[in-house]
């Protein structure tokens, strides 16, 4: 079965083929001037190295471990995150710190290293939604480019400070706490 | 005048017509190498966008994207020169140049101005005085030659795709032509001499008497057949990269790509200084018996500018013709309507006498 093609009846106006190219040189001049006198902000074009697309809400970006107030970092290093990483590109290890060990046996955990390789991510945000702690975020920032290939490695520091000058906060490269020597002073 | 040839120990004369020529084929150049950056601004205004407007001289003064076509030409220079090893290597070399002489060369009869005199001598806004005896007709003749420029580039280039565009868009320059031609032919009827000065003087100086409202149907052919005459969208089946890749172009690059592109610039700029001078009289000013000389530049060029953007216009509003309706439209639409309207204005020429 065939189908049936409607044809468009043509005005004898359309038909001597001036008067429709009128009419669409009227819309193309239209959209020239529109364009024309719109101010640069207000354009579709986002220029890109002077103007930023802001991200939508949810956007996965690069990450951010985060910090408390002091400086401490949030992270546990409950390996849950590697462990939820598809990309396998997490890598982890931990150490114990506090105070508390000497007098109470009370030991905490923080990742000594944490690393993100950069060049394998996916921006899944696996590791977002598997932390318990709240500890890893996936933010607005995309430009994420660096000219070799050690450079897309980010530590545990890198990773920390990501977002510092975003959110006006300070780099920091040193834990609040001091890390204690495993084992020596608890036993 | 008189004192700067003296100062060269040569005739006003030869001193005048030296910077005729500079100031034509110069202006008309440079306005060619502009005109490549107000087709590519302003199809991205028209569609919405921004165009090119990041070029900057020394990398700071950034004039809304005008160094645009000097980054070009410095791109095009450096780039690797290659000729296709089965192409056809003296045609190959030649056709850039055939098809750019030949735009350039129309504009020779075209008076940018009015005449003026100055010490006893007579200046003439065109580089071939009026009285010349070729006229109106050297410009169509020059436009005939254009063909050569894309079938010489297409055949030389030994490549299918290349023929392709070359063989179309010769066929519709040549029925084109045609059209056009009695179009023309229309007016030098009525103006009584194919000198541009006497077609221009002829129209005079209040718009109402201009060509364009006598001949409206004369003005649609012309204007039409130039597009096809230029190669240029919605006729420009030249090229048509979805059907035949680049089209007669497709083997060049560097210089030469360039200088074909120029060319087409060129034509555009000759075929708008065409219609200007046939149908909208020309350096004449509105309402203005005598105007003065570089009010009659400003008017032409005004006019001519025009023309040269609806064409940037028109292309980006109009989809490419398919290659029947192109020939349909030429022979079975245009040459008619040419045909009346010479027919028609034979007509009221013989009751009006
Ligand atoms: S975003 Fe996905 S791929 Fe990237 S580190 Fe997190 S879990 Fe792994
Ligand atoms: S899941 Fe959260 S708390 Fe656990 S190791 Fe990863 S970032 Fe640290």
């Amino acid at each position: 079965m065939g189908v049936v093609v409607k044809k468009v009846e043509l005005s004898w106006l359309d038909r001597t083929y001036v008067w429709p190219v009128m009419k669409g040189m009227g819309i193309t001049l239209r959209h020239f001037f529109r364009q024309l006198f719109t101010p640069t902000a207000k354009r579709y074009t986002i220029q890109y190295p002077d103007m930023k697309k802001e991200m939508p809400e949810g956007y996965r970006g690069l990450h951010e471990l985060k910090r408390f107030e002091d400086g401490a970092i949030k992270c546990v290093a409950c390996f849950m995150c590697q462990e939820a990483c598809p990309a396998r590109c997490i890598s982890i290890e931990a150490e114990e710190f506090s105070d508390l060990n000497i007098t109470q046996g009370f030991e905490e955990k923080r990742p000594a290293k944490f690393s993100i390789d950069m060049l394998r991510c996916i921006y899944c945000g696996m590791c977002e939604e598997a932390c318990p702690k709240d500890a890893i975020w996936l933010r607005k920032d995309y430009e994420v480019a660096a000219y070799d290939r050690l450079a897309m490695q980010y530590g545990k520091w890198d990773l920390m400070n990501t977002y510092a000058k975003a959110d006006g906060k300070e780099n920091i490269s040193e834990d609040p706490t001091p890390s204690v020597p495993r084992r020596t002073i608890a036993l | 005048m008189d004192k700067l040839a003296s100062l060269l120990h040569t005739s006003p004369a030869i001193a005048w017509m030296v910077a005729k020529l500079v100031i034509v084929f110069g202006g008309v150049f440079s306005l060619a190498a502009l005109w490549t950056w107000v087709e590519r601004r302003g199809a991205a205004m028209i569609q919405d966008r921004i165009g090119p407007n990041r070029a900057a001289l020394f990398g700071k003064i950034k004039i809304i994207g005008l160094a645009q076509p000097l980054a070009d030409g410095i791109k095009f220079f450096f780039k690797e020169d290659l000729v296709p090893n089965d192409a056809n290597k003296g045609l190959f070399w030649l056709a850039p140049f055939l098809a750019l002489v030949p735009a350039l060369m129309g504009f020779a009869v075209i008076p940018f101005g009015r005449s003026f005199v100055s010490g006893g001598h007579e200046y003439h806004m065109a580089l071939l005085d009026p009285g010349n005896g070729m006229g109106l007709l050297y410009p169509l003749a020059i436009g005939g030659m254009a063909v050569y420029g894309v079938l010489v580039a297409a055949w030389s280039s030994n490549n299918k795709w290349a023929i392709l565009g070359g063989m179309r868009s010769s066929a519709t320059m040549v029925s084109y032509e045609i059209g056009m031609s009695l179009a023309v032919v229309t007016i030098f009827m009525t103006a009584g001499g194919y000198d541009p000065s006497e077609v221009i003087k002829a129209q005079g100086h209040l718009p109402w008497a201009w060509n364009i409202v006598r001949q409206p149907l004369g003005f649609i052919v012309f204007f039409t057949c130039m597009f096809a005459e230029t190669n240029r969208l919605p006729f420009d089946f030249a090229e048509g990269e979805s059907e035949i890749v680049a089209g007669f172009n497709t083997e060049y690059g560097s210089m030469k790509f360039s200088l074909l592109a120029l060319s087409e610039y060129c034509h555009l700029m000759t075929a708008s200084a065409l219609i200007a001078t046939l149908y909208f009289g020309g350096w004449q000013v509105p309402f203005m018996q005598n105007p003065p000389v570089m009010l009659s530049v400003a008017s032409f060029l005004v006019k001519m500018l025009f023309f040269a953007w609806v064409f940037v216009w028109i292309r980006w509003t109009l989809p490419r013709f398919r290659y029947d309706q192109l020939m349909h439209l030429g022979w079975k639409a245009m040459l008619p309507m040419s045909m009346v309207n010479l027919v028609f204005h034979a007509w009221r020429m013989s009751q009006g006498h």
